[in-house]
């Protein structure tokens, strides 16, 4: 065993060893921490900005992505040899039947949303909230080319600029292939169009463009079999359904649109509790370099001791913002009449991942500070550990649609990611074996211990300013720190 | 002889540069240490090799009977020279703080903090944000945190840097009381005079190596600065010429050379100036000082050298 080891086994064992005094002072480092945090303005702000900003952007969020209001005005071209789709599109472009096509996607887009959160929106499906929703319904005026034009000048009038004042600008092009109507001789598929925009046509425009045409071509294609259109559309046209969930407590309507939503809220739940342990830490442990008061703690408590109790203090600052969300987010639920949807084991796991999550990114800030002087110096150490955060949220929605693809399973096991896949399964309408969960739970506790052992050597070797020490030969940079500290701090 | 602090040939390196060589230390059980040295002369790294904040490359050491001093930290008391409060916190809240850090029992702790601060002039201060102290009054906290749990072993780097004479006088007398309790004190200083005042024995360091150890009454005998050895080039007789020099109160012949007594309150530099105008030095030295000749007409003292008010300085003539 090296020195190095020793030295680290000599840590544990102030741990160990006087264990009633070690754990009284990480008690006390701990409770320190945690109250020099939340009682802070900044975090009493901070813990409000959260929600506050969730809010806003809800109850802000129609006003923040309305479409602008404005009528589109526009003409549209078409090319048709069939002959048969020009005044099918005619009906389909007329302001009242994109008005009644909208207002069918509307009730079809209601039907997914509970009772009890229809309340907060009576006037959702009304003329009003869908011109909110998707803007106002365009002006489109059908121009008619003749079957044999020529495409490259047709294509030329879509680039030309407006000379009156009334005159409407070339928005699209649309050429209807022959076969589009019937299929030729011999085949049993239908052809399509072509559609070409002019420049500056909006996504919302095409789509309305788009499903004008195509529902022309329907039309088009029932009245060559001799079918009312009315007929087909009312045939093939199921509204969905809500289903229900039976259960052993009994029946309960599924909510699939907040079901799918759960996962990714215990995710992000996750992630603000670590991040937000972890940015204090980091800055904790640098104020407590810049304010000289490291070596005054180092005299009473072991290099170990301290990093603990810093990490669990912290711990207990982001368990405390992790219970105000959740208590909030049971608040909700409860008004909406929805907390059956959630799982208290949800909430258990969601502790005991964030706890091994915390520990594992927690000790790596607390590495990162004890190794710098300052933020400045902080920022280029931590943007990879922010990175290990971000990754898993970055994979979220694949393992969330698919909790049990060979990705989400191996993902569960792979630290530190690992505790981000495995809340999204079990926070998913498929969850995981238990033995999956408890693997997942060991491997995960298993990176804990690695990140602490790694987090202590950094700790111990490089908290306090060796530069100082090393004088005369006093080094400068980060790097000429790098290869002094270890070595000079080391235990031999 | 129960040592308080025991090193044996401790030796630390920081990549090229050896802080501290072989170094050597007993500190006894009751001891008022001066630990005393130049800027850099390795005082706070051997301190800090001392409270086990750094770890030797090699040699032994032993603090209060134990191999490290992480097994006595609740005996020691440590101002580092690096010092500082969290600035936040309640200065009564910080000393309670240390306390518990201490291992004290937390029922004593409001009087004891009470007591301490009275003990510094600083009643009232405890409701206080310690960043609404002065800085001076933030030093007596830090040492107030050094002292509050009654250490066995009070070791001080550099304590009163940047205090003024009035607070350097009582925490001066702090310290002489800490060390009245019982408390071995071992603290380090870059100025003899404070050394001189308080202590009962002087280490000296310098480029990390021990130069001296003694009882500062035998130094005060031994190292008096006002005695001068004096080894002129021209072999005939100074004495009468130095004599009649305001400065000089005798002159004796010691082994070969001249032995040169200053008048009380005399500046030894400028006292050396006047005499070697006249004489060109074969060499010249301060007794039980390290002077060397590098040429016949030029000489430096090589080392600390204690004056009269108490500065170190090193003399070029």
């Amino acid at each position: 065993m090296g020195a190095d080891e020793q030295r680290v086994g000599a840590d544990l064992h102030d741990l160990a060893a006087p264990a009633a005094s070690g754990m009284k002072k990480i008690g006390h480092i701990a409770a320190r921490d945690f109250l020099a945090t939340v009682g802070t303005r900044g975090f009493i702000v901070g813990l409000l900005v959260v929600p506050a900003s969730i809010a806003l952007v809800i109850s802000s969020s129609p006003r923040l992505f309305r479409p602008r209001d404005f009528q589109v005005q526009g003409q549209v071209a078409i090319v048709d040899p069939t002959g048969r789709v020009t005044a099918e599109l005619r009906s389909t472009l007329d302001p009242r039947t994109i008005a009644e096509r909208r207002r069918a996607l509307a009730r079809q887009a209601m039907a997914a949303v509970p009772d009890e959160m229809r309340q907060f929106g009576p006037n959702a499906g009304s003329d009003e909230a869908i011109q909110i929703a998707l803007g106002g319904i365009p002006n489109l005026t059908l121009v008619e080319r003749s079957p044999t034009a020529d495409l490259q000048q047709e294509k030329q009038w879509l680039t030309e600029e407006l000379t009156g004042e009334d005159a409407l600008r070339p928005l699209a092009l649309v050429v209807v292939r022959p076969d589009a109507v019937t299929p030729e001789s011999g085949r049993s598929t239908y052809g399509a169009y072509s559609l070409y925009l002019a420049a500056k046509v909006g996504d919302r425009i095409e789509n309305q463009i788009q499903q004008s045409v195509r529902e022309a071509i329907v039309n088009a294609r029932a009245r060559a079999l001799g079918l009312e259109p009315g007929s087909i559309d009312s045939m093939v046209r199921v509204d969905r359904v809500r289903s229900v969930t039976i259960s052993k407590e009994g029946e309960q309507q599924t909510i699939s649109a907040v079901s799918r939503a759960l996962p990714f809220v215990f995710v992000v739940l996750l992630m603000i509790g670590v991040m937000m342990g972890g940015q204090s830490l980091l800055t904790t442990t640098i104020e407590e370099k810049s304010n000289r008061v490291i070596e005054v703690l180092l005299s009473a408590v072991s290099p170990l001791e301290l990093m603990a109790g810093k990490i669990l203090g912290q711990m207990g600052v982001s368990l405390a913002v992790l219970g105000v969300y959740v208590l909030l987010g049971i608040v909700v639920l409860l008004s909406f009449a929805l907390v059956g949807l959630l799982d208290p084991w949800l909430v258990f796991y969601l502790v005991i991942f964030f706890v091994i999550t915390h520990l594992v990114m927690g000790s790596l800030m607390v590495a990162v500070g004890s190794a710098v002087n300052d933020m400045h110096e902080a920022q280029s150490l931590v943007t990879p550990i922010i990175m290990l955060m971000v990754i898993p949220v970055m994979f979220a929605a694949p393992i969330a649609r698919d909790p049990t693809s060979r990705f989400s399973i191996v993902m569960s096991f792979i630290p530190p990611f690992n505790t981000f896949a495995m809340l999204l399964r079990l926070a998913s309408s498929v969850p995981p074996p238990w033995w999956q969960v408890w693997l997942s739970i060991g491997v995960g506790l298993v990176s804990v211990f690695a990140a602490v052992w790694f987090a202590a050597k950094v700790f111990r070797d490089w908290l306090v300013d060796v530069r100082q020490a090393a004088q005369p030969g006093n080094p400068h940079s980060l790097g000429e720190s790098w290869q002094l500290k270890p070595e000079c701090t080391r235990e031999k | 002889m129960d040592a308080a602090i025991l090193l044996k040939g401790i030796t630390k390196t920081f990549g090229e540069t050896t802080a501290v060589r072989e170094l050597d230390l007993v500190v006894p059980r009751g001891g008022l240490y001066g630990f005393i040295g130049p800027n850099g002369a390795g005082k706070t790294t051997s301190i800090r090799m001392i409270m086990s904040i750094l770890f030797p490359d090699s040699g032994e050491l032993s603090v209060l009977g134990h191999s490290s001093a992480r097994e006595a930290k609740d005996r020691i008391g440590y101002l580092p020279e690096e010092r500082g409060v969290y600035r936040k916190m309640r200065v009564g809240a910080f000393l309670t703080y240390m306390c518990r850090l201490k291992g004290l029992p937390d029922d004593s702790l409001p009087d004891r903090v009470k007591r301490s601060l009275a003990r510094v002039g600083l009643e009232g201060t405890d409701r206080k944000r310690c960043d609404e102290l002065s800085k001076g009054m933030q030093q007596k906290i830090q040492f107030l945190a050094a002292i509050i749990h009654e250490p066995d072993l009070l070791i001080l780097d550099e304590p009163f840097s940047g205090l003024d004479p009035v607070s350097a006088r009582q925490l001066r007398d702090l310290v002489l009381e800490e060390h009245g309790r019982g408390a071995t004190v071992l603290f380090s200083t870059h100025v003899m005079q404070q050394a001189e005042e308080i202590c009962h024995h002087v280490v000296m360091i310098h480029r990390g190596r021990k130069v001296l150890d003694e009882q500062v009454a035998t130094i005060r005998r031994r190292y008096d600065p006002r005695r001068l050895r004096f080894d002129p080039l021209d072999m005939s007789d100074p004495t009468p010429a130095l004599s009649a020099l305001a400065e000089v109160e005798r002159v004796n012949r010691v082994d070969g050379s001249y032995e040169i007594l200053l008048v009380d309150r005399t500046d030894p530099a400028a006292a050396i100036r006047r005499i070697v105008v006249p004489w060109r030095p074969r060499a010249s030295r301060s007794r039980g000082q390290s002077w060397k000749t590098s040429s016949y007409n030029s000489f430096r003292m090589d080392g600390w050298a204690p004056t009269n008010n108490g500065s170190a300085q090193t003399f070029t003539i």
